[in-house]
C-alpha cells in the first residue's frame, strides 16, 4: 500500500513540476528555452511513478507509534536547532542539539549532558577559532 | 567513559595540530556573494590580503562566501540585517549592477553605499585564429545582413553583460533585429574560447582577463577591445571606437557597504581603499589577474554606479531583455 | 624525455624539510576536515588559502600545503562514507555503496585500506598520464562539443540504471527526482528563476552538499530511531583492527580498470571526478559482479570508484592547467588556488612556468604517497569510531553536519532544507529507492540540460545536431551496447536463480 501511495505522491509532484515547467519562457536568445528539459524529465517521472502506483513492488514496514514518536521528536529538535541557531548562538544551540538527539537515541541523560557539554564548546572552538569560519558565540538574544 | 576517549583523542589531536596555525579572530569582514573561485571571491581575497599586509585593518580580513541569486542573497541580507555594520565590505561588479538594473535584486541600487572601484576587466570580441572574419567591420556587416549566420557565445546567459555588450556592438554596426542573433551561454570565458577552438562556435564576447593566455599563444584573435583607450598589456588590439563602433564595455570590480554606515566610517574606508589602490601590491595583483587598475572612489563612484544602473536598464529595455 | 627531467626537477624543488613538514601537516588536517560531514576539499582549500598568505610561503610551498589538504580531504571524505554511510564530498557517493556494507559486517579496516591503496594507484595512473600525454590530450579534448557532452551524460545515466536497487523503475525515478531538483534555481542560460517560489535562498539552486548531508546523515538518524533502544546503544563492532592484505590483492584488477576509466573521464573538461567514480563503479559491476555481491560489501565495489575518482581528479588537471577550464567543483578549487598564487592557467602555462606545473604534479604525487603512509597506520584509530555507540556518535555527526553547512553558507534556510532532505532520504530508503541516482541526477543534471540547450542553440533548433558528430555517435553506440549487455545479464541471472530455486 505504501508503495502505491508513494507512486501517487511522486506522480503528483512530477505532474505539478511538468505543469509549472511548461510556462517558463525566455524572452530571446535561447532556442530550446527553459521549459523543454523539465518536460523531458517530468513526463517519464510521471509514467514511472504511475506504474509504481499500479504495479507496486516491495513491502514497507513502518515503525510502531512509540518509535515514530521518537522520530518526530528528533525532527523537532533538528528543526528547533535550525530556527534558533542565530538567536541562541552556536555553543548553546549545539548543546541542546547533542543532548536532545543523544537522549532520543537512547543515551542515559547524564551521559548525554556530559557529551554535549564537552562537544558543543569544542566544535565551536574547532570551527571558529581553528578553521576561521565565523560562528557567533552568543546569539541575538544576548545582544 | 571509554567511549569518549577515542573520539575526543581524535578531536584533541585535530585541535592540537590546528591551533598551531590558527588564524586570529578579526572584526573586518569581506563578503564574496559567490562560491569560492571567480571574480568576487578574488576581489575579497586579494583586497583582504593587501589590507592586512598594509596594516590598514587589525588582524586578518575574514572572507565569507555567501552565494545566492548572483549576489541578491547578500544584498538582501546586508539591507535588512547589517545596514550599519562599519566593518563589513561586499564585493560587486558590473555583473551585479546589471542584475539590479534588470530588477533581479530585492532592493534598488541606492540601498547601499558604494565605496570604490579598484580595477576593471575589458570586454573583447574574439574569433578563432583561422576564422575568415578579419575585422570588426566585417563581423558587424555579416550580422547586419544575416544575424543567424554566426553562432556567438560568452560566459553570461541571454541578456547578461557579455550578451548585451555584443548586441550593443551589433546595433551600432547597423543590426536592428537583435533577437535573431544566436547566443550560446558557457560557464566561463575559457569554456567559450575552447569551444570556439574546437569549431563549435564562431564568435566569443567576454572579458579579456580570463582568456588573455589564448591571445598570447595565438590560438584566438581579438577583433576589438571595448575600452576607451588601447589596453596597456595588448597595445596592438584596436578599440571598437577606433573602428567606428562607439561602444565601451568594462566589467569593473569594486566594493559596497551598508546603506546606514556613518559618513566617517565611509570616508575612512574610501581613504583606506585609495591607499590600497596606490600600493605596489594591488597594482601587481590586478595586472597579473588581467585587470586594468582604475580608481573611482567615494561620491564620484556612487554617482557612477547609479548612472550605470540607469544606462543598463535603458539598454536592457531597448534590446528587449526586460519589459 | 624532457618532461621526465622536468618532473624530476619538480620533485627536487618540492623535497625540502619545510615542504615535507607542510605536506604531513596538510594531509593530516585535510583528512580531518574531509572526515567532518559537510566539509569537503572545497572548504578545506578555501579555509587554508588565507593561511598560506598569512605565513608568506612561496608558490611551491603553498601549492604543496594546499594540494596535500585537498587530497587529504578527499581521503577524509571516504572515511565518513565507509564508517557512517555519509559521503564527505560528491565523488565519495559511490564509495558508500559497498564501503558501508563492508563496515557493517566488521570489515571497516579492509574497506579503509582498500580505499587508501586504490586512491594511491588511481593518482599514480593519473600522474603518469599527465606526464606523458598532457599537451596532446588537451588539444584532443577541445573537440568535445555540447552535443558530445550531452551524449556522455546520457551514457552516464544509463549506466546508473545498472548500479543498484531491486526494482529498476525505482532507480530511474530516483535519478529523475535528482534531475528535477537540479533544475531548481536561476537558469543560467535565460536568467529566469525556476521553481524558486520567490525565495532568494534557492536562486543559486540546491547546494549538492546540503542535499548530500541531509539525504545520508539525517536520514541515517531516522533509520536508527526505528530500532529498539537496546540495539541502538550497541556499536556495530569490528572483526579486525588490521586490514587483510589478501583482500586488497584481490581488488588489483578492479583498481587498474577503475583508474583507466576514471582518467579518461577526468580528461574531458566538465566531466570531473563524480563522473569518473560513477563510470568506474558501473563498469566494474558490469565486468565482475558474477555472484550479485556488489552493493552488499564487495571489496571491488570500493576499489573501482576510489581508483576512478582519484584518477579522474588527476586527469582533470589536464584541461584545468592547459586550458584553464575548471570542469568540476574539485578542479575549480585547484584553479582558485592557482589564481590566488597569481598563476593564470592557460595554453602558455606549460611553456612559461614549467617549474610550477611540474612542482604541482610532484606535490600532488607526494601528497598521495604521504597519505598512503600516514593513513594506513591510522586505520586502526579511524575504525575504532565503529566502537562508539550510536547515541554518542550520531548527535556529534548531526551537530558537525549542521555547523559544516552553516559555516560555509551562513544561511539558516540551508539547515531547514537539509532537514527536508533528511526526511526525503528516509522515506526513499523505506521504499527501497537508492539515494545514489538522486544525488548523481542533482550533480550532473545541470550540465546535462545546459549542454543540450547549447547544442540546440548552436544548431538553431535542429535536433539532428545531437547525432551529428562521430564522438556522440560512438557514445550512443556504447550506451546501446551497455543497455543490451545489462538486459542480457539480468535475464541470465534471472534464469540461474530460477534454476537454483528449482533445484533447492
Amino acid at each position: 500500500m505504501t508503495v502505491r501511495l508513494a507512486g501517487v505522491a511522486i506522480f503528483m509532484i512530477a505532474a505539478l513540476y511538468t505543469w509549472y515547467g511548461r510556462d517558463y519562457t525566455a524572452s530571446f536568445g535561447d532556442v530550446l528555452g527553459p521549459s523543454v528539459f523539465p518536460v523531458i524529465v517530468g513526463i517519464p517521472a510521471m509514467i514511472l511513478s504511475a506504474s509504481l502506483a499500479v504495479f507496486p513492488t516491495g513491502q514497507v514496514q513502518w515503525p510502531d507509534s512509540p518509535h515514530m514518536l521518537r522520530q518526530v521528536a528528533a525532527l523537532a529538535i533538528l528543526l528547533g536547532y535550525a530556527l534558533l541557531l542565530r538567536d541562541l548562538g552556536f555553543p548553546l544551540a549545539t548543546f541542546g542539539l547533542i543532548l536532545g538527539i543523544g537522549i532520543v537515541l537512547g543515551g542515559a541523560p547524564l551521559r548525554a549532558v556530559i557529551l554535549a557539554a564537552v562537544f558543543a564548546p569544542a566544535l565551536w572552538a574547532l570551527f571558529d577559532q581553528v578553521l576561521g569560519l565565523p560562528l557567533a558565540f552568543l546569539g541575538r538574544w544576548f545582544d | 567513559m571509554k567511549i569518549f576517549t577515542t573520539t575526543s583523542t581524535t578531536l584533541a589531536a585535530a585541535l592540537g595540530a590546528a591551533v598551531s596555525f590558527g588564524a586570529p579572530a578579526s572584526a573586518t569582514e569581506c563578503i564574496a556573494p559567490s562560491a569560492p573561485g571567480g571574480g568576487w571571491d578574488f576581489t575579497c581575497r586579494t583586497i583582504g590580503r593587501i589590507l592586512t599586509e598594509l596594516d590598514l585593518v587589525d588582524g586578518n580580513v575574514q572572507v565569507t562566501n555567501m552565494p545566492g541569486g548572483v549576489g541578491a542573497v547578500t544584498f538582501a541580507m546586508v539591507a535588512t540585517e547589517r545596514p550599519a555594520d562599519e566593518d563589513l565590505i561586499v564585493a560587486t561588479s558590473t555583473v551585479g549592477i546589471t542584475q539590479i538594473a534588470q530588477g533581479r535584486y530585492p532592493a534598488p541600487v541606492d540601498t547601499m553605499r558604494y565605496l570604490a572601484m579598484l580595477g576593471a576587466d575589458v570586454g573583447v570580441i574574439a574569433v578563432d585564429d583561422d576564422s575568415p572574419i578579419e575585422s570588426l567591420e566585417q563581423l558587424t556587416e555579416m550580422l547586419a545582413v544575416d544575424p543567424g549566420s554566426l553562432v556567438t557565445a560568452g560566459s553570461s546567459g541571454a541578456g547578461g553583460w557579455d550578451h548585451i555588450r555584443l548586441l550593443m556592438v551589433a546595433r551600432e554596426g547597423g543590426l536592428d533585429s537583435l533577437g535573431d542573433v544566436r547566443w550560446v551561454q558557457f560557464d566561463g570565458g575559457t569554456d567559450a574560447v575552447t569551444q570556439m577552438m574546437g569549431g563549435q562556435i564562431d564568435v566569443v564576447s567576454t572579458d579579456l582577463g580570463e582568456i588573455a593566455g589564448f591571445v598570447e599563444s595565438g590560438d584566438i584573435r581579438i577583433l576589438a577591445a571595448l575600452s576607451d583607450d588601447p589596453i596597456p598589456a595588448f597595445p596592438d588590439i584596436p578599440t571598437a571606437k577606433s573602428q567606428g563602433i562607439d561602444v565601451t564595455g568594462y566589467n569593473w570590480r569594486g566594493l559596497y557597504t551598508g546603506g546606514e554606515v556613518s559618513d566617517e566610517a565611509y570616508d575612512e574606508w574610501v581613504s583606506d581603499l585609495e591607499t590600497l589602490y596606490n600600493s605596489e601590491a594591488w597594482q601587481t595583483a590586478a595586472v597579473e589577474s588581467g585587470l586594468i587598475p582604475i580608481w573611482r572612489g567615494g561620491a564620484e563612484f556612487s554617482d557612477f554606479v547609479i548612472e550605470e544602473a540607469q544606462a543598463m536598464e535603458e539598454i536592457s529595455r531597448d534590446i528587449g531583455v526586460i519589459e | 624525455m624532457e618532461t621526465l627531467s622536468l618532473l624530476a626537477g619538480g620533485f627536487a624543488v618540492a623535497l625540502t624539510p619545510l615542504n615535507i613538514a607542510l605536506l604531513l601537516l596538510g594531509c593530516f588536517s585535510g583528512t580531518l576536515i574531509g572526515a567532518l560531514p559537510g566539509l569537503g576539499p572545497v572548504n578545506g582549500v578555501a579555509i587554508l588559502i588565507p593561511l598560506t598568505f598569512a605565513f608568506g610561503f612561496d608558490a611551491t610551498s603553498s601549492l604543496i600545503l594546499l594540494s596535500s589538504v585537498y587530497f587529504g580531504a578527499m581521503y577524509g571524505g571516504r572515511i565518513s562514507s565507509i564508517l557512517l554511510n555519509i559521503p564527505g564530498d560528491e565523488p565519495a557517493v559511490m564509495t558508500t555503496l559497498d564501503g558501508y556494507p563492508m563496515a557493517q559486517r566488521g570489515r571497516a579496516a579492509d574497506a579503509l585500506a582498500i580505499s587508501g591503496v586504490a586512491s594511491f594507484f588511481g593518482a599514480t595512473v593519473a600522474v603518469i598520464g599527465l606526464t606523458l600525454f598532457a599537451p596532446a590530450l588537451a588539444r584532443a579534448a577541445i573537440h568535445f562539443g555540447p552535443s558530445d557532452y550531452f551524449a556522455l551524460y546520457v551514457l552516464a545515466f544509463i549506466t546508473i540504471g545498472g548500479i543498484s536497487g531491486v526494482d529498476p523503475r525505482k532507480t530511474l525515478v530516483s535519478a529523475l527526482l535528482g534531475l528535477m531538483i537540479a533544475t531548481v534555481g536561476l537558469d543560467p542560460i535565460s536568467g529566469i528563476p525556476r521553481y524558486t517560489f520567490e525565495n532568494y535562498h534557492i536562486y543559486d539552486g540546491v547546494d549538492p552538499i546540503v542535499a548530500l548531508v541531509g539525504l545520508f546523515a539525517l536520514s541515517e538518524i531516522l533509520m536508527l530511531l526505528e530500532k529498539a533502544a537496546i540495539d541502538r546503544a550497541k556499536p556495530i563492532g569490528l572483526d579486525s583492527w588490521l586490514p587483510d592484505v589478501r583482500t586488497i590483492w584481490t581488488t588489483r584488477w578492479a583498481i587498474l580498470r577503475g583508474s583507466i576509466v576514471g582518467f579518461v573521464a577526468g580528461v574531458l573538461p566538465g566531466a570531473g571526478a563524480s563522473l569518473g567514480s560513477v563510470m568506474a563503479y558501473s563498469m566494474e559491476k558490469q565486468t565482475s559482479d558474477k555472484d550479485g555481491t556488489f552493493g552488499k560489501g564487495d571489496p571491488r565495489g570500493v576499489a573501482a570508484p576510489e581508483a576512478g575518482n582519484n584518477a579522474a581528479s588527476g586527469g582533470a588537471l589536464i584541461p584545468m592547467l592547459s586550458l584553464g577550464v575548471p570542469g568540476s567543483g574539485t578542479t575549480a578549487v585547484m584553479l582558485a588556488m592557482l589564481i590566488s598564487l597569481n598563476v593564470q592557467p592557460g595554453p602558455l602555462l606549460f611553456e612559461r612556468q614549467p617549474d610550477l606545473v611540474w612542482g604541482l604534479v610532484a606535490s600532488l604525487y607526494m601528497a598521495n604517497v604521504a597519505l598512503l603512509f600516514l593513513n594506513l597506520p591510522m586505520i586502526g584509530l579511524f575504525s575504532r569510531l565503529m566502537l562508539v555507540p550510536t547515541w554518542a556518535l550520531m548527535p556529534i555527526v548531526a551537530a558537525v553536519s549542521f555547523v559544516g553547512v552553516f559555516s560555509i553558507s551562513n544561511s539558516g534556510f540551508d539547515l531547514q532544507l537539509m532537514i527536508a532532505f533528511g526526511v526525503l532520504g528516509y522515506l526513499l530508503r523505506k521504499l527501497e529507492v537508492s539515494l545514489v541516482p538522486l544525488v548523481l541526477g542533482l550533480l550532473l543534471g545541470g550540465d546535462m540540460e545546459r549542454n543540450l540547450r547549447r547544442a540546440m542553440s548552436i544548431s538553431d533548433g535542429d535536433w539532428s545536431v545531437l547525432i551529428a558528430s562521430p564522438i556522440s555517435i560512438t557514445l550512443y553506440i556504447l550506451t546501446t551496447a551497455f543497455l543490451g549487455l545489462s538486459i542480457w545479464l539480468a535475464r541470465r541471472d534471472h534464469k540461474r536463480t530460477q534454476i537454483r530455486n528449482f533445484e533447492g
